[in-house]
């Protein structure tokens, strides 16, 4: 087998940023847009101070999240281990980007100039409408890789056949080979050399090395590469490699979460109360349309929105799809629930709707770019909290339509169960990413404000609504609180708490005779 | 054959020689004549020491090109009034009447006579980058040449913001215009702020990974962690502008304290002036006969011509004898039974003072790390120890040390220079395998090979073209308004001296003029290319106003800028990937470019000029034509002021003189002749087969990497470390200067020591700031400096979107940098903007945080503050031009000032 990887020799490497300026050349990337780049790192404080550098790019994973939650299958790896995007099937849904934790994928929506106005000669020569509204990223130079082997090259060796970034490497820090052969240049470096991954601990299988320093026999002393990099939580001057808050999705994004999750669980709220009385049509009529307005809002966000369809095509690893295929259903059996409101339509209609939410949870959880979203525990509390916001909204109309007392004590019991299981959930997912640590800029933002799903706030809720069960109006106030807060809580996950991953250094290079040193991970703590 | 219809590709050879550590070879991609994308020359991977490869800098040529706000007709002034505030209001014009304008006024000045009524040269002439603008300006140096006598005093840059003092002292020492450790044999390099990671090319980023890679340890010691700081193995936060007193203690630990076997005494013997015994009044004791310096033979107990075979020379304790001592003007002394000591031991005497624990607290680092690192200079330096070179054994000592823009730089940067190559010598360490080498001469001839410069010059030291200080050979009436004759012998006398001159003095001469000099005038014409002075000089609105004073200046256009603004004519030439040239490549050049190969490149057109720009060479005939100096225009090119003599032993490819050739013409002649010179005349391949395969080369012997077989084959000494000829040529440039009545170069003239002394350069700084504009430098709490960047640095590409996108990758670009604790004092946090401003100005920029600086240290990278240029106007981006003062307090003996101010910050709110 073969699986091409880049290594890159930090006591080498210079920040001059050559191979920044050689891909955008090579791969005529839009202003702004930089597929590959090198990093600038300090670590420590003064005058104990080290400074390095760290070329950066899609690291073409052994894993790669990018590739999973497409849900157009328009990205894939190749056997050689290249990560390729087919930009004619690609919506332009980002869900790759905001699950890159290398920050390597971009959305380019409007064809851009250097200088604004119109495009210099070489820009219109060269550009390419595929590109625009898809996801695009380091290609590995696969064309030269792909035409230097087919004239019996060596990637890595051949400069015919190796990505332009090596090719320009002025330094002689970047290089590309096959891992798989043990005689290949990149795998002697390897053998020879002390090296990490980033974020190996994200279990991407990174096919991007960092040696870091020489290894001289069996020594393994100061080969600490593998363990955890330590964090600083506001680290001066290091803004540029900290995590920074993903811009690829907005409150677009943030409505599908909202209105899916909230419509799902209105749907099952109605369906369980017309259990015990006539089924409350409105209410699954509202459902069915929180759902859809959604479901509208991520149209309107995705590069391609004619080619919507495409979110089917893989169904067998993204959640996205998932999320699409289970909307069918839901929106199927709702809609004949509305005309023939069976109970075993509603339950199927439910059912869905909860699949639909449990694929939302999921959607979030295989986001490996975001540590707030990826955390085991956001699939439950997703869930929950659009149960807890569907059963508050239904309470709010229940109260409003002049349920009666009891029926409406009954709801009132199932609201306060749901706000205790899902501040139970909330405690559970903060503390989690409380331990693991997470960027500081994501914790404040999920502490932050009042609309949240915090142990104070919901025990004010749930009081409320301990309250309503001798006061209708007072438990609609409850049902209005569950929403609200649930609401604030999830539009806050995806735009102020989504910092990514940012990026970290594991451990500092030694230069020349100099000895490495410890890394850092900036912008992240744990609380 | 393309096929109708589908796109042409073409790739073509080039170059980059954007700055001064090139030239490096590229290949341009087109599609249908429009250059899209650079690449390394593969083809050139054997024969360049960075395997054909261009840096950063290079890949904004693209943009370069095809750069939206490129001027791209001739243009003349319409509004006769100049400033920053006036609209030039530029009109479109032919080339024939651009050109016609320009030649009318060349001829009146002709007419009038080469030089004015102050007898300066009435043309004056402004190039940026080092030099390297003559490799993008074909055959103009072949006009300029035909044209006699040219000003070429206004610098943009030039003693200020270069390694001055090293260019100055080095090529008298060394032949070392610039200096390099011999990076791939080198082991250990202290680095006083040399920048070799940002500023020493593709050459030198290559080599110093390569040197990291087997180990080599490099100590970097500056006020901040710069690029190549972040490189090195230990970087020790100096105190700025302190580094005299570190490299002193250096000096005193391997004089003082460290046995004096370990030191390369046969070296010091035999390649130096240390056993040179020293008379009473400072200068060498000599034979009164031979009038030879005297040493003392150990073996015959007797003193005795420094030359004489077969001696033991000492170089320590005190020796009771007679001779000649010869003073300036010839002034002689005969002394009968005085005591003398060699100079090492005067040298031993004057570096007593200077211990580790006396520089401790004038460079803020501990006495120990000083101690530690003389200590592992000296464990590095291999004395007694050879290797083989080119089949010869020769000494190797793989201990070097650099220094960078500032430190050798203005006051202080003899002390530096002297100081480095003085232990480069202890050692025996200069100019030999793994040592500190000169890589390029350019005030000796002949400038292409250091070998030939090392001519034999008084008392067994190589020659030194010193302007004149002797009475009635000394250059009382300036040939240009910097005075560099008249004031600054080691300036010399070269094509390249203009330029190493006190180039501040022509600018701040057009504001006020100094006493005893001739009237300052302004230039008849002033041509301009690849620099833009208003922006890269000191004291900017200083220089704009200077400029809007000129009567006619011509400037080669590419777009808009701050100089331009106040231009006459703009002339569009041919940017860098549209004109036709060939140059020298390999041997030793600057910086790094030390090659195994030495050849010719051809710069080959990837693009039809844009819109009516024109090759420079045909701009050049065209001026010589119009002129009525073709013939003497063809003879320089004929001559080889394009590059390459068009005639050898065994071949003539002579231009007919008379006639106006074609660009092509003249370069397939200079093909031809570099083709036949590298082959002995053998072969005459032109234009077309540099065309085909970019440049042609012969293998350069690494031996002539070093100047040691050049010195040993004529028996000749390195001049050090003492400076008699200095402390001759000081008195006697004072009595020239004191006879006409200048006295306000007095200062300087203190500098001319035989040895240098330690001198108070921050107290020296805070003095003549506190004194010229009456404030308390209390007031101006932090040290400014400034530092290359690779991406911009020598480029003139503010003006180019990719480059300042991908330069924003590096920190410390766009704004001010300041360490976190320093900020936090000042309530400052990342990203505000803030007002620095100096005693004489003021520019605003935004906070970036770095712990790697000083906390009493501010840093500005690069050269912005840009108000007419595009795109670079709009970046909002500091520099530290505008506060940096152009003053005679703080300008050294050679004419040179330094990047260094003291300022304040103000915070001035987010968004302003």
């Amino acid at each position: 087998m073969t699986r091409y990887a880049i290594v890159a020799d930090l006591n080498r490497c210079v920040g001059c940023q050559t191979c920044t300026a050689a891909c955008k050349h090579a791969n005529a990337t839009a202003p702004g847009i930089q597929w590959r780049k090198v990093l600038d790192f300090e670590v420590g404080e003064y005058p104990d101070v080290t400074r390095a550098f760290l070329p950066v790019g899609c690291m073409h994973c052994d894993d790669p999240p990018c590739m999973d939650v497409c849900p157009t299958g328009a990205t894939r790896k190749r056997d050689d281990g290249i990560v390729t995007i087919d930009y004619d099937i690609c919506i332009g849904c980002a869900y790759c980007a905001v699950s890159c934790p290398y920050q390597a994928r971009f959305r380019v929506d409007q064809p851009a100039a250097a200088y604004g106005g119109k495009a210099m000669r070489h820009e219109a020569l060269r550009e390419d409408p595929a590109r625009i509204g898809v996801a695009q990223k380091c290609t590995f130079c696969v064309e030269r890789i792909d035409a230097g082997c087919a004239q019996g090259l060596v990637p890595g060796v051949d400069g015919a056949a190796t990505p332009a970034c090596v090719n320009s490497c002025i330094a002689g820090a970047l290089h590309m080979g096959d891992t798989d052969d043990p005689d290949s240049n990149v795998s002697v470096l390897l053998r020879e050399n002390r090296h990490f991954r980033m974020h190996e601990d994200l279990g991407t299988g990174p096919g991007t090395y960092y040696l870091y320093d020489k290894k001289i026999g069996d020594d393994t002393a100061g080969d600490t590469a593998g363990e955890p990099v330590p964090m600083i939580a506001e680290p001066a001057g290091l803004a540029a490699v900290s995590p920074r808050l993903q811009t690829n999705w907005d409150w677009r994004a943030a409505a599908n979460f909202v209105l899916g999750g909230t419509g799902a669980g209105l749907f099952v709220a109605t369906v369980l109360v017309a259990m015990s009385t006539h089924v409350a049509w409105w209410a699954a009529f509202i459902a069915l349309g929180l759902v859809a307005v959604g479901l509208s809002c991520v149209w309107l966000e995705i590069g391609r929105p004619w080619r919507f369809l495409n979110v089917y095509l893989n169904p067998k690893s993204s959640w996205m799809s998932r999320e699409a295929v289970a909307a069918l259903p839901f929106f199927g059996f709702g809609g004949l629930y509305l005309l023939w409101p069976g109970a075993l339509v509603g339950l199927a209609a439910a059912a869905s709707g909860l699949v639909f939410a449990y694929c939302q949870g999921r959607i979030l959880r295989a986001a490996k770019g975001i540590p707030a979203w990826r955390q085991a525990g956001i699939v439950p509390l997703i869930v929950v909290t659009g149960l807890a916001e569907g059963a508050g909204i239904f309470t709010v109309m229940a109260v409003v339509a002049g349920y009666e007392f009891m029926l409406l004590s009954t709801i009132g019991s199932g609201l306060m169960a749901l706000i205790a299981l899902r501040a139970m959930l909330w405690q559970a997912y903060r503390g989690a990413l409380g331990e693991a640590g997470a960027p500081a800029g994501a914790l404040k933002a999920l502490d932050g404000g009042f609309l949240n799903l915090s142990g104070r706030v919901q025990a004010v809720v749930l009081a409320v609504a301990v309250a309503g069960l001798l006061s209708p109006p007072v438990l609609a106030l409850a049902g209005l609180l569950v929403l609200l807060t649930g609401w604030g809580f999830k539009y806050r996950l995806i735009t102020g708490a989504a910092f990514n991953q940012g990026f970290a250094i594991n451990r500092m290079p030694a230069r020349g005779a100099g000895k490495s040193g410890p890394g850092v991970k900036p912008g992240w703590t744990v609380s | 054959m393309n096929k109708p219809g589908n796109p042409l590709r073409n790739s073509v050879s080039s170059y980059c020689y954007q700055c001064v550590a090139g030239p490096d070879l590229l290949k341009v991609d087109t599609i249908d004549g429009v250059p899209f994308q650079i690449r390394p020359n593969g083809s050139a991977a054997k024969i360049h020491p960075a395997a054909g490869k261009v840096c950063v800098k290079a890949f904004g040529l693209i943009q370069k090109t095809n750069n939206p706000h490129r001027i791209q007709t001739p243009m003349m002034r319409t509004n006769p009034k100049k400033g920053r505030g006036e609209d030039p209001g530029f009109e479109p014009v032919s080339w024939d009447v651009a050109l016609e304008a320009i030649c009318e006024r060349l001829n009146k000045a002709r007419a009038d006579g080469l030089k004015d009524a102050s007898g300066f040269p009435r043309v004056a002439a402004s190039f940026g980058g080092g030099g390297t603008p003559t490799v993008y300006m074909g055959t103009f140096p072949a006009f300029l040449s035909a044209w006699g006598p040219i000003d070429m005093s206004f610098g943009s840059g030039q003693g200020v913001k270069c390694y001055h003092s090293e260019h100055l002292y080095g090529e008298l020492w060394h032949r070392a215009f610039t200096v390099s450790p011999d990076t791939p044999l080198v082991e250990l390099i202290l680095s006083f702020g040399a920048n070799v990671e940002a500023s020493g090319g593709v050459c030198g980023v290559k080599r110093h990974a390569d040197a990291r890679d087997r180990g080599v340890k490099r100590i970097q010691i500056e006020p901040h962690l710069s690029i190549t700081g972040a490189c090195s193995a230990q970087w020790v936060a100096i105190r700025p502008k302190t580094d005299p007193a570190f490299m002193f203690a250096l000096l005193h630990v391997l004089l003082h304290e460290i046995p004096r076997e370990r030191l390369d005494i046969a070296f010091l013997k035999r390649r130096t002036s240390s056993p040179y015994l020293i008379a009473p009044n400072g200068f060498y004791l000599r034979d009164p006969d031979s009038r030879k310096p005297l040493i003392w033979d150990l073996k015959t107990a007797r003193a005795v011509a420094f030359d004489t075979p077969d001696t033991d020379p000492a170089l320590e304790r005190e020796f009771t004898l007679s001779g000649l001592e010869v003073g300036p003007d010839d002034v002689e002394w005969a002394h009968d039974g005085i005591t003398c000591k060699p100079a090492f031991a005067h040298l031993v005497a004057h570096v007593e003072p200077y211990s580790p624990d006396w520089a401790a607290a004038i460079c803020d680092v501990k006495a120990g790390v000083i101690r530690d690192t003389a200590q592992q200079y000296i464990d590095h330096a291999h004395v007694g120890e050879t290797i083989e070179i080119d089949g010869k054994p020769m000494p190797f000592r793989p201990v070097a040390i650099s220094l960078g823009k500032s430190v050798c730089n203005g006051w202080g940067g003899y002390e530096c220079v002297w100081a480095r190559t003085l232990m480069a010598c202890l050692v025996g360490g200069l100019e030999v395998p793994g040592g500190t080498l000169g890589t390029t001469v350019r005030l000796n001839r002949p400038a292409d090979n250091r070998w030939s410069s090392v001519v034999p010059g008084p008392d067994g030291f190589m020659s030194y073209p010193m302007n004149p200080t002797r009475k009635g050979e000394w250059q009382s009436s300036p040939s240009a308004r910097h005075a560099h004759q008249t004031l600054v012998p080691l300036a010399a006398n070269s094509p390249w001296s203009q330029a190493l001159g006190p180039t501040h003095l022509a600018w701040m001469m057009q504001k006020e003029g100094f006493d005893h000099l001739p009237e300052p005038t302004q230039p008849d014409v002033w041509f301009v290319y690849r620099t833009n002075p208003v922006v890269s000089f000191w004291e900017t609105d200083v220089i704009s106003d200077a400029i809007a004073n000129f009567p006619f200046t011509v400037c080669f256009a590419y777009t808009m800028d701050e100089t331009n603004h106040m231009a006459d004519v703009l002339l569009p030439e041919c940017t860098d990937l549209e004109g036709l040239q060939l140059i020298r490549i390999g041997g030793s050049k600057y910086v790094e470019q030390f090659w195994d190969h030495q050849g010719f490149a051809l710069r080959d057109p990837a693009a039809a000029p844009m819109g009516e720009a024109r090759d420079f060479t045909w701009i050049a005939t065209e001026l010589a034509r119009r002129t009525g100096l073709l013939a003497k225009y063809n003879t320089s090119i004929n001559k080889g002021a394009a590059g390459v003599r068009l005639f050898g032993e065994n071949y003539d490819f002579s231009l007919d003189v008379d006639t106006a050739h074609s660009v092509e013409q003249i370069w397939d002649h200079s093909c031809r002749a570099a083709s036949a010179e590298l082959t002995d005349g053998a072969e005459s391949q032109g234009l077309e087969y540099f065309r085909e395969y970019g440049f042609r080369t012969k293998p350069f012997p690494r031996a002539q990497w070093y100047l040691y077989p050049a010195m040993v084959a004529q028996d000749l000494r390195f001049e050090l470390p003492y400076q008699e000829r200095l402390l001759r040529i000081g008195q006697e440039l004072g009595a020239r200067l004191h006879e006409v009545g200048i006295t306000w170069w007095d200062r300087q003239l203190q500098e001319y020591e035989a040895m240098p002394h330690w001198q108070d350069l921050q107290g020296l700084w805070e003095d003549a700031l506190e004194k010229r504009y009456d404030v308390k430098i209390g007031d101006y709490p932090f040290w400014l400096l400034s530092a290359r960047s690779m991406q911009y640095s020598w480029g003139g590409n503010a003006g180019l979107q990719m480059i300042h996108e991908v330069a924003d990758n590096v920190a410390g670009h766009g704004g001010v940098m300041m360490n976190p604790a320093a900020a936090q004092k000042l309530g400052l946090s990342e990203g505000e903007r803030v007002e620095i401003a100096s005693p004489t100005g003021t520019t605003t920029g935004a906070v970036i945080l770095r712990q790697g600086i000083r906390p009493d240290t501010l840093l500005m990278i690069g050269q912005f503050d840009h108000w007419k240029t595009p795109f670079a106007k709009d970046l909002k981006t500091p520099s530290m031009n505008a506060l940096t003062p152009m003053m005679l307090e703080l300008t050294d003996s050679t004419g040179s000032g330094a990047d260094l101010v003291r300022v304040a910050l103000r915070k001035i709110g987010a968004g302003a």
